[in-house]
């Protein structure tokens, strides 16, 4: 039983104050969430109870104890464990040694006891619910199913401070589920657990107190019976966010039509498109949903079936021919799929667009210039300027580039895979102006997401997924997280 | 002004060289600060940089070439065979020499980019193969070459020999293609994020398979103009090449990983290292020394843009 106390910790780094003056109590047995929009802190705060950071002032104290967390070997050994929110795997072993990395069982010459460690393994993940054979290679498995081994590998060590930064941004409903009665069991036993999320319907079904972080600044923590919804976006964000469902802008016209499309993950999938309509795809994780959109976008070749564009039979057999129809299709994985991390806001911008970057036959940097500077400003990305490197912006403002490069491609058909993931409230709303705003120009857009009320509020039709098949299709009117969930998940 | 020249490595290396030949010049006031000393090291980095042109670009698109310097010997040999064996007129053996290069290229570039081989088993297995190849053409060497296809390396042209031409115009040739079309910008992003160019509606495979033979082709051009300058062919021609042409093209500002790198800082990688091996021969350094001199400042110029780079970062 540890009760963790932080005292004035502040941390800059150059140029911006991370935190200034955070005091936070965390007992044992409480799961205190932390809110605060992207560039809040809390990801600072995390690292330094982690070990990766050290503050440049305040303390840290377990059960009246001040403690020096040099490293994330010392944090470990302070009972202090971390579910970190980008993946921290080694892709190539599998998934037993991730989970036990530098801790395998060892008999008394120092081997490591493969059988042994077969067998823990196998433990924790049956306590995850997780059917995986602990022998899977890692890089065999979903990013939802990775996330499951990371959060499997924070727990192997019994933690007493059990750290979660956004562990439910890439898993589904069924799986957060399961993370949510393992974090009461652990509760139960006494442990603290310390859970970051931007999904605040979660917080408020979960979390025990919420402590509010604003621009690296403390303000406040309440028992989570004592604070509205409302009153807690206001205290983050510092306005008032509305939390309406939008406007259809949905016409008779038919741009994308899908017939009993089937690939490798999926089977027999059929719809229509129409200009200015918002289609959802739901469904649990490995329900097929990003593979269609990528079989969509030439990315994965179909197996069958059907997919007329503007009256016109067609197969993308590269994502170039799709662009060049008009098709675009925005990745889940921004990191790894979506963005040019240490290329500039301009370079990731006009990605997708090279050929309009022309003056004449030659590469125009001017031009492209002006093009990411419009993007830049029509998007609202805040930066200082489109020369910055992407890997330092927020991750809303990273999503924002993302979707500027696609933009920029004018595409009549947009996917979108997770549009929010990991993102902020504030640009979370921004994000969805910008969709809704696509889709009142005649646009069509696929949305996939595991966030109900996102697919709620921007979808005319939503298509819930279930192992692959259609389970059913949702029309505004008709359509409840109730309804969605049980169709995706019985 | 700072900023530039602390972020851009072709500014750096600019400022690096001009401070090193300026204490060189007054070390050494007769012998280092001279046309003829200049012109020596130009002619002696022009075969390296040709090649380093090509090897950058691969480095560009996040590859590398380990079989160069047996192209270089490959395609000069196969040429000068062609020419001393058969009669075959020059132009035609140089063409015959250059699609050989060519040929090694798409080896390379099918196999690395289509099959997924990695870039550095495929072009170390090649570097023995077309050295293997190289050898079989040539034999010991070839010598007695035509005299007009010896003019095309050892004439002169404003006091300069042509293979300094030559080199130039690669690297000019390239530094516009690089930043002037479309196609080879792509290198960058397949550099920076091979996914998500792909993704972007680049064609990853394709836009590889021809990094690899414009690698090869310049490797290539480079053999026959060495045996051209040479006025023979020598199987043993580029030996270590390969490994040089790198560390000049990483001290140009390439990066291993990709998406870094412009074409002058290939010239400018190789001619700092020319002029340190020349320091290094004026000031009568053994030559032991200079090998382990030069491996040193390759690490000190790495570790020293690291340092520079977190000193800009600590300084926003």
């Amino acid at each position: 039983m540890r009760t963790i106390e932080l005292q004035g910790i502040s941390k800059t780094f150059p140029g911006v104050k991370a935190l200034q003056g955070i005091d936070m109590l965390i007992h044992p047995g409480e799961i205190h969430a932390v809110c605060g929009e992207n560039g809040a802190g809390k990801s600072t705060m995390m690292n330094i109870l982690a070990g990766n950071l050290q503050p440049d002032a305040g303390r840290i104290s377990i059960n009246d104890q001040i403690v020096s967390l040099q490293s994330p070997q010392e944090a470990f050994e302070h009972g202090i464990s971390i579910v970190h929110q980008h993946l921290s795997l080694v892709e190539s072993l599998s998934i037993a040694e991730n989970i036990f990395a530098n801790q395998q069982p060892t008999n008394r010459f120092g081997f490591i006891q493969y059988k042994l460690l077969r067998q823990k393994t196998k433990v924790l993940l049956d306590q995850l619910d997780i059917q995986l054979d602990p022998t899977t290679t890692l890089s065999e498995l979903s990013y939802a199913e990775k996330q499951m081994v990371e959060i499997a590998k924070a727990l192997s060590k019994n933690p007493e401070l059990f750290i979660l930064d956004e562990p439910t941004a890439s898993i589904s409903a069924k799986e957060t589920k399961i993370l949510f009665n393992i974090l009461k069991n652990l509760k139960q036993k006494g442990v603290a657990i310390l859970y970051i999320s931007h999904r605040l319907d979660e917080i408020f079904q979960i979390a025990d107190r919420i402590s509010i972080l604003k621009d690296g600044k403390p303000q406040g923590t309440f028992p989570v019976a004592e604070i509205s919804k409302e009153l807690l976006i206001q205290k983050m964000v510092g306005r008032t966010l509305e939390e309406t469902s939008d406007q259809s802008h949905r016409t008779g016209e038919v741009l994308l039509d899908v017939k009993n499309l089937s690939g490798e993950k999926f089977t027999n999938i059929s719809f229509t498109l129409h200009c200015g309509e918002i289609i959802g795809l739901a469904g649990l994780i490995g329900a097929g949903r990003t593979e269609i959109a990528r079989a969509i976008f030439g990315v994965e070749v179909k197996k069958g079936g059907e997919i007329i564009f503007k009256n016109e039979s067609i197969v993308f057999d590269h994502p170039e021919e799709a662009i060049e129809r008009g098709v675009a299709y925005v990745p889940e994985d921004r990191k790894h799929l979506g963005l040019f991390m240490d290329m500039s806001i301009r370079d990731n911008i006009i990605a997708a667009s090279l050929k309009n970057a022309r003056d004449g036959n030659l590469f125009s940097s001017a031009k492209a210039t002006n093009m990411a500077s419009s993007s830049k400003q029509s998007l609202n990305i805040a930066a200082t300027g489109v020369d910055q490197i992407v890997r330092n912006l927020s991750g809303g403002n990273q999503q924002k580039v993302v979707l500027g490069k696609w933009l920029l491609t004018n595409p009549d058909v947009l996917i979108i895979d997770e549009p929010t993931h990991g993102i902020d409230v504030g640009a979370r709303h921004e994000i969805y102006k910008i969709l809704s705003k696509l889709a009142s120009q005649g646009k069509g857009i696929i949305v996939i997401s595991s966030d109900m009320a996102e697919l709620l509020r921007l979808c005319d039709n939503i298509i819930v997924l279930k192992e692959g098949s259609k389970a059913g299709t949702l029309s505004r009117q008709d359509a409840t997280e109730q309804k969605i969930m049980s169709l995706a998940a019985n | 002004m700072l900023k530039k020249i602390l972020q851009d490595r072709v500014y750096s290396l600019l400022v690096l060289l001009a401070a090193i030949s300026a204490v060189a010049s007054i070390v050494f006031p007769s012998t280092f600060p001279t046309f003829e000393n200049f012109r020596q090291i130009l002619l002696n980095l022009s075969i390296d940089t040709i090649v380093a042109v090509g090897m950058m670009i691969l480095l560009i698109s996040g590859a590398f070439d380990l079989s160069v310097g047996s192209v270089v010997a490959f395609a000069g040999c196969l040429t000068a065979y062609l020419m001393h064996f058969f009669g075959v007129p020059v132009p035609l053996a140089i063409m015959a020499g250059i699609a050989g290069a060519m040929v090694v290229g798409l080896v390379n570039g099918f196999l690395i980019a289509y099959q997924g081989i990695n870039p550095m088993i495929q072009t170390l297995a090649m570097m023995g193969i077309v050295r293997g190849m190289a050898l079989m053409v040539s034999g010991s060497g070839i010598q007695n070459l035509p005299y007009w296809f010896n003019t095309i390396g050892q004439s002169k042209l404003l006091g300069l020999q042509m293979p300094v031409w030559y080199m130039l115009l690669a690297v000019l040739m390239f530094t516009f293609l690089v930043n002037k079309t479309i196609v080879f910008r792509r290198f960058y992003y397949i550099g920076g994020n091979e996914k998500a160019a792909d993704l972007s509606g680049i064609r990853v495979k394709k836009m590889k398979l021809w990094s690899f033979v414009i690698s090869a082709s310049l490797a290539g051009v480079a053999g026959i103009l060495l045996s051209s300058r040479l006025g023979a062919a020598l199987p043993t021609m580029g030996r270590g090449l390969e490994l040089r042409v790198i560390t000049a093209v990483i001290l140009g500002g390439a990066s291993l990983s990709g998406g870094f790198g412009k074409i002058p800082g290939a010239l400018l990688g190789a001619l700092f290292m020319g002029i340190i091996s020349n320091i290094m021969v004026i000031a009568r350094i053994s030559g032991y020394w200079q090998e382990i001199i030069l491996g040193i400042i390759l690490i000190a110029t790495l570790w020293l843009d690291k340092f520079l780079q977190k000193k800009y970062a600590d300084l926003r």
